[in-house]
């Protein structure tokens, strides 16, 4: 079977490309976005099998970029991993509403993020 | 491969001289005649002992891959290297923004302008100083102009004086200065009297102290390039000490384009002029409280503010109004006296790094109200709104904390940052060499240029940064850098480095 694809969406680019090592590590094939408008435009046009999203993103903030998505019946089968630094309760509240499958907090451990992903494709095949 | 040094073969065969030579000429564009083979010699044995290296091919395989050593070499090998205008950039802020800065601040009774070329060796740097003097129109205001150049070596103070150098070196100086300021003699070019007659030489032992009277107090602008190189710490230290009590207040020390005085002297102020590093000597011993009071009054005004930013100044001032919660105000003055700055900032940072961008402006503004030149939190703020994708407003913050403190290596880092976030790679490249200037072990940094270039598809040069970075992190794996790993651990961006270096290898 080919070896899912992801779209990693962070607007730091040091992030950005360690988010990259640590799913090319684990044998996914990477696409990437920096703000929320171009995470959108790509995963609409390429139809990724994940999403790794950061909630602070220019142009259209993480939680949007979900809701939209998740609201679209044609891409709402796409799980949605939401990265963020926040830790409260409220923000984690509006990550869930949003629609998103799962929500992780920094700082974030590759073991961690590859289980997360590796879990929520299964769910998404199964 | 690895010992103390003391076994290391002291001499340089001719083989090992061309090998080194031909290296420096292709990636400096320096060509050591076999005359400098033994200032070569020397310069390869300090630093290959400094990293216990048994034979100098060793070190040359270190050199091949180290960019940051290279440059080390380099200092050691052009100490003595000198020519007109050397390192142009400082005379241009000499004569732009120095020469007007100080005179705007002397008593109008005061209508001199000196000089001290401190280690002036054969005189091509006081000399380039008095052109550069000449050229700054001071004289036709009724300034005395006096360029001093000193030297421990008799030999260069005779050539100095006698003025007469080969083609080679007036490489750097325009035609236009050349043919006013030089005149063609048999012998080579010989400096035309107009700029003689502002210079003096004598000799002059920078480590034997006291100084004699005639150089201790009034100078205006002190040159004493490689001194951080050439001396150990501790008379470095002396030297610079000196050299502040000699300096008028608001007077500046030049020093090699390379060269810091971090850990050196924290009396001088850093100030960066027309892309220049250069110190200068406080008008006023004034306490941070001093200054709050000074900016309130809108009394200051340093002609620095041409070259900064006007919006810089402005929104300081904006931003003193109020006094935060907590803070004790002055009736009299209407001033906060005390705040817990420090504390403020670390629930700043926190905030910051749960990504809290509002709390962050918020704490930053009350800082800013007691303190208006706290650069750490002017940095805070940009960072903060770069994360939220305000890249113009964090630009502005960005440069503002620059401007109060140019030589904070996270500053610089951040602008690279925002700049690579606005696709100019190039600016992006130039921050991150300044902050891997300032702070050698700033691993992101290296980490970030290897990305790019590897994104222009430069792979050698992404190569060298990543191997860099690798080596920085193994050497400090943790510093101010890893504040901005956005809670990713350090061994991550380890492994990342490797694995993009590994393919970069494959492609290169």
């Amino acid at each position: 079977m080919a070896s899912a694809r992801i779209l990693a969406v962070d607007d730091s680019p040091t992030i950005l490309e360690m988010i990259k090592a640590i799913l090319l590590q684990g044998g996914y094939e990477v696409i990437t976005a920096m703000d929320g408008a171009e995470a959108l435009e790509t995963a609409r046009a390429e139809m990724p099998d994940l999403i790794l999203l950061d909630v602070m993103l220019p142009k259209l903030d993480g939680y949007r970029v979900c809701r939209l998505l998740k609201f679209d019946q044609k891409y709402k089968g796409i799980p949605i991993i939401m990265l963020t630094a926040k830790t409260e309760e409220q923000a984690m509240a509006t990550g869930i509403r949003t629609g998103a499958n799962q929500y992780l907090t920094k700082p974030i451990e590759p073991e961690r993020l590859l289980g997360a992903v590796a879990e929520e494709l299964q769910k998404a095949q199964g | 491969m690895v010992n103390d040094g003391s076994s290391l073969s002291k001499d340089l065969t001719p083989e090992q001289f061309k090998r080194f030579r031909d290296y420096i000429h292709q990636h400096s564009g320096i060509y050591l005649e076999e005359s400098k083979s033994d200032s070569l010699r020397i310069s390869l044995i300090t630093r290959a002992t400094r990293f216990g290296f048994a034979a100098l091919d060793d070190y040359f395989k270190l050199l091949s891959t180290d960019e940051s050593e290279f440059n080390e070499l380099m200092n050691l090998v052009t100490i003595n290297e000198t020519s007109f205008f050397r390192f142009p950039a400082q005379f241009e802020a000499l004569r732009q923004f120095i020469v007007p800065e100080i005179v705007e601040a002397k008593p109008e009774t005061q209508r001199s302008f000196r000089v001290w070329s401190a280690g002036c060796s054969t005189g091509e740097e006081p000399y380039s100083a008095s052109m550069t003097l000449l050229d700054s129109g001071l004289e036709g205001l009724g300034y005395k102009l006096e360029v001093f150049g000193t030297d421990v070596s008799t030999n260069a103070l005779e050539r100095a004086k006698a003025g007469v150098y080969p083609s080679r070196a007036l490489l750097n100086i325009p035609h236009s200065v050349a043919t006013r300021f030089f005149e063609p003699t048999p012998e080579g070019h010989r400096v035309a009297d107009r700029a003689r007659r502002l210079v003096d030489f004598q000799f002059h032992n920078l480590i034997k102290e006291p100084y004699p009277l005639g150089l201790m107090g009034n100078w205006d602008v002190i040159f004493c390039r490689n001194v951080t190189i050439y001396f150990k710490l501790e008379s470095t230290r002396r030297v610079v000490d000196n050299f502040f009590n000699s300096l008028n207040p608001g007077g500046y020390l030049f020093i090699g384009h390379s060269e810091t005085l971090t850990s050196i002297s924290d009396r001088f102020e850093p100030v960066e002029v027309g892309g220049v590093f250069l110190y200068r000597k406080p008008q006023q011993r004034h306490t941070s409280f001093a200054r709050v009071v000074e900016q309130r009054r809108g009394e200051s005004r340093r002609p620095l503010a041409k070259q900064t930013d006007a919006a810089v100044r402005v929104g300081r001032r904006d931003r003193v109004r109020s006094a935060p919660p907590g803070a004790i105000v002055d009736e009299r003055t209407g001033v906060a006296e005390k705040a817990d700055i420090p504390g403020l900032i670390v629930s700043a940072r926190k905030a910051s790094e749960e990504g809290r961008s509002k709390d962050v402006l918020k704490i930053v503004e009350d800082v800013l109200a007691v303190d208006p030149s706290n650069a750490e939190v002017y940095l805070l703020a940009a960072y903060s709104h770069a994360d939220s994708g305000d890249l113009q407003t964090a630009l502005e913050e960005c440069k503002r904390s620059i401007v109060l403190d140019p030589l904070s290596a996270a500053a610089h880092y951040v602008l690279g940052i925002i700049y690579q976030r606005q696709s100019e790679p190039e600016r992006a490249l130039q921050e991150f060499r300044r902050t891997i200037y300032l702070d050698a072990d700033f691993v992101l940094a290296h980490f970030n240029m290897a990305n790019i270039h590897r994104a222009k598809g430069v792979k050698l040069e992404a190569c060298r940064s990543y191997e860099n970075a690798l080596r920085s992190l193994y050497r400090t794996p943790e510093g101010e850098w890893t504040w901005f790993l956005g809670g990713f651990r350090p061994d991550l961006l380890a492994q990342t480095c490797e694995r993009s270096l590994l393919e970069c290898r494959k492609k290169a």
